[in-house]
């Protein structure tokens, strides 16, 4: 043991002047390594003393989900559906009814199933990095990790033992910055598999050949096209029931005050296919950068449909058409916002409803209650919304592992 | 046969130490003591690390150490010679260590510090805003990590895996926030974290 340390000792000493020899050698000229984060946080004006909320990796125990706090329009209901699987993120449903999970920082896929009358949430997948995109076709989840794609065809027929999986990654060919991009992935009206891949920075000039877009592939991996442009962080879109065009939610940038620049919500029209929404020049309803600078910053950018609050971190969108919620409900979006970090004032943790109106779509609450602005502490954070075939709707607490059923029930005449 | 490639794997990393004891590990119903004495032969009885490359953890925060060994446990974070030892660790034997190793006073390394490194990695930390997440004194908080007084062959070894997205922290945003920088502005910075 000595003499191990000893030795390491020496080591150390010879490493320190192989350290010093390889000063200057430079990380420049990888391929889609985007130069410098530009962000300047000193001109924020922020406290300096923001940062990342922590996410919980364990369980938190039934007796502390804070279902109590949680406020509704008049007529609907919030219950705990299933707990005990921290981390909780994505949802999307199998044929047979399967709610698969995806998270970020535990690495794993849950499978939540029905027993009893009761959820059973086990771990399907772990020691992937961060698999957040999950989507199902013809009874396959597709699982999109950062550096890695897998399709498990028949996976409700094996969640004991969901095998390797065929692995796609190859196909892809997804870059494997780490920073924005976590996945969300999911099937459009076309049938092509959308995935996104954002800016690995705060804010910086990235190679737009590979950063900042929203791309779409054939199911295998084939015939890559890029849907959408300019696009910072966007971990949630869906399409419109009616005209069928996409639509997402996208983070804006960190470290340029308080108020914002406000994060959005997105449209890609139809024959708009391609189009740049303008990150990193300009931001929100037309805010140019203060740190990457460009003359006419918003010249032929594509700005959003709705605003939808500094910092609120709208991840999970879903446009509604069940049978349960009032006939005003059908077909708005709901949006999960996860809720902000930088910014002083905390400001989200809710559902929020986008009600569409044309090109543009206004804001609303719907989920309140996780967030006590006088203490300035939050109780939950909503990350992603999920519509059942009964029409109740599922949202996703990424801070306390569990997942709420919403449901509505009108108070019949003369109660 | 399995337990004896482990072995010799692991004599080849040069990390003997900790798989000589991580025997232990395998057993069931391992008291918080000997579990403890396991940490340390690696990261020293004090929780500073004499060793090349192996982290420091005294004064490290509670919930950083819980949140690592439970990323090592899922596979997420992955360190070889960790792998035997966090395997069928439970949440509350995690927590355990992390309350133990908060508590241990931070010690500087040894390892040489180099000032004029120092002034150009402070000018760095400072555009990088490094303090915002880990404090001014850089002793970090919640699942954010002390930087100072960690071993500087740490430090450049874990700034390299972040630039090179070869590892993330529970968030991305250290891959971020060392985007773009060098091997000798990575290693100014860890002069840098060090001598605070």
């Amino acid at each position: 043991m000595f003499n191990t340390t000893l030795c390491r000792r020496v080591l150390l000493v010879a490493g320190a002047f192989a350290l010093t020899a390889a000063v200057g050698s430079s990380a420049f000229g990888q391929a889609g390594f985007s130069p410098i984060d530009k962000s300047n946080p000193a001109t924020s004006k922020q406290d300096t003393g923001l940062k990342p909320h922590a996410t919980p990796p364990t369980v938190t125990p039934a007796d502390k989900l804070p279902l109590d706090k949680i406020k509704l329009p008049a007529g609907f209901k919030a219950e705990v559906w299933s707990s005990g699987h921290p981390a909780a993120r994505t949802m999307v449903e199998g044929p047979k009814g399967t709610i698969f999970m995806g998270t970020r920082q535990l690495g794993r896929v849950y499978a939540i199933t029905n027993k009893d009358g009761k959820r059973e949430a086990k771990v399907l997948l772990q020691g992937l990095t961060q698999p957040n995109g999950l989507a199902i076709k013809d009874g396959a989840l597709y699982v999109l990790a950062i550096n890695r794609v897998f399709r498990y065809d028949n996976i409700e027929d094996k969640l004991d033992n969901p095998g390797a999986g065929v692995e796609l990654t190859d196909k892809f060919n997804l870059p494997d910055t780490v920073h924005h991009n976590w996945k969300y992935a999911d099937f459009g009206p076309d049938g092509k598999l959308y995935v996104q891949v954002g800016a690995n920075c705060n804010i910086c000039e990235i190679n737009p050949g590979i950063h900042g877009q929203i791309r779409r592939y054939n199911a295998d991996g084939t015939g890559m096209e890029i849907v959408a442009r300019g696009i910072r962080n966007t971990v949630g879109f869906d399409w419109h029931p009616v005209t069928k065009e996409l639509w997402f939610t996208d983070n804006g940038r960190d470290w340029a005050g308080n108020a914002g620049p406000e994060d959005e919500l997105n449209r890609v029209a139809k024959g708009q296919e391609g189009a740049f929404y303008g990150f990193p020049y300009c931001h929100a309803n037309g805010i140019p950068d203060p740190d990457v600078k460009k003359p006419n910053a918003c010249a032929g950018v594509t700005l959003p449909a709705a605003l939808t609050g500094p910092h609120s971190a709208g991840l999970g969108i879903k446009f509604y058409t069940g049978g349960m919620f009032p006939k005003s409900y059908q077909n708005v979006a709901f949006i999960a916002r996860r809720g902000s970090w930088n910014r002083e004032q905390k400001f989200g943790y809710d559902v929020a409803v986008a009600r569409i109106s044309g090109g543009k779509a206004k804001i609303e609450p719907f989920l309140t209650g996780l967030l006590d602005e006088k203490a300035n502490t939050f109780h939950g954070r909503p990350t992603y919304v999920h519509q059942m075939k009964d029409g109740s709707l599922l949202v996703s607490d990424e801070q306390n592992g569990a997942v709420y059923r919403i449901t509505y029930q009108a108070k019949s005449a003369g109660r | 046969m399995r337990f004896a490639m482990r072995w010799r794997r692991s004599l080849v990393l040069g990390l003997a130490a900790a798989v000589f004891c991580a025997g232990s590990a395998f057993a069931q119903n391992v008291s918080l003591a000997e579990r403890i004495q396991l940490c340390a032969s690696c990261h020293g009885e004090d929780g500073s690390s004499r060793i090349e490359k192996i982290p420091s953890l005294a004064g490290q925060p509670e919930f950083r150490v819980l949140v690592q060994l439970i990323l090592m446990r899922e596979g997420v974070r992955k360190v070889e010679t960790m792998e035997a030892i966090v395997k069928d660790m439970k949440d509350d034997e995690m927590d355990a260590l992390a309350k133990h190793f908060a508590k241990l006073p931070p010690k500087p390394s040894g390892e040489p510090i180099d000032a004029s490194l120092v002034r150009r990695g402070a000018v760095l930390a400072k555009q990088r805003n490094c303090v915002s997440c880990h404090l001014p004194t850089l002793a970090g908080q919640q699942q954010i990590p002390r930087l100072a007084k960690q071993r500087v062959d740490y430090l450049i070894q874990a700034l390299k895996e972040f630039r090179d997205s070869k590892r993330s922290g529970s968030d991305t945003l250290m891959n971020g926030a060392v985007a773009g920088l060098s091997d000798a502005d990575l290693t100014a910075l860890a002069h840098y974290a060090a001598s605070r």
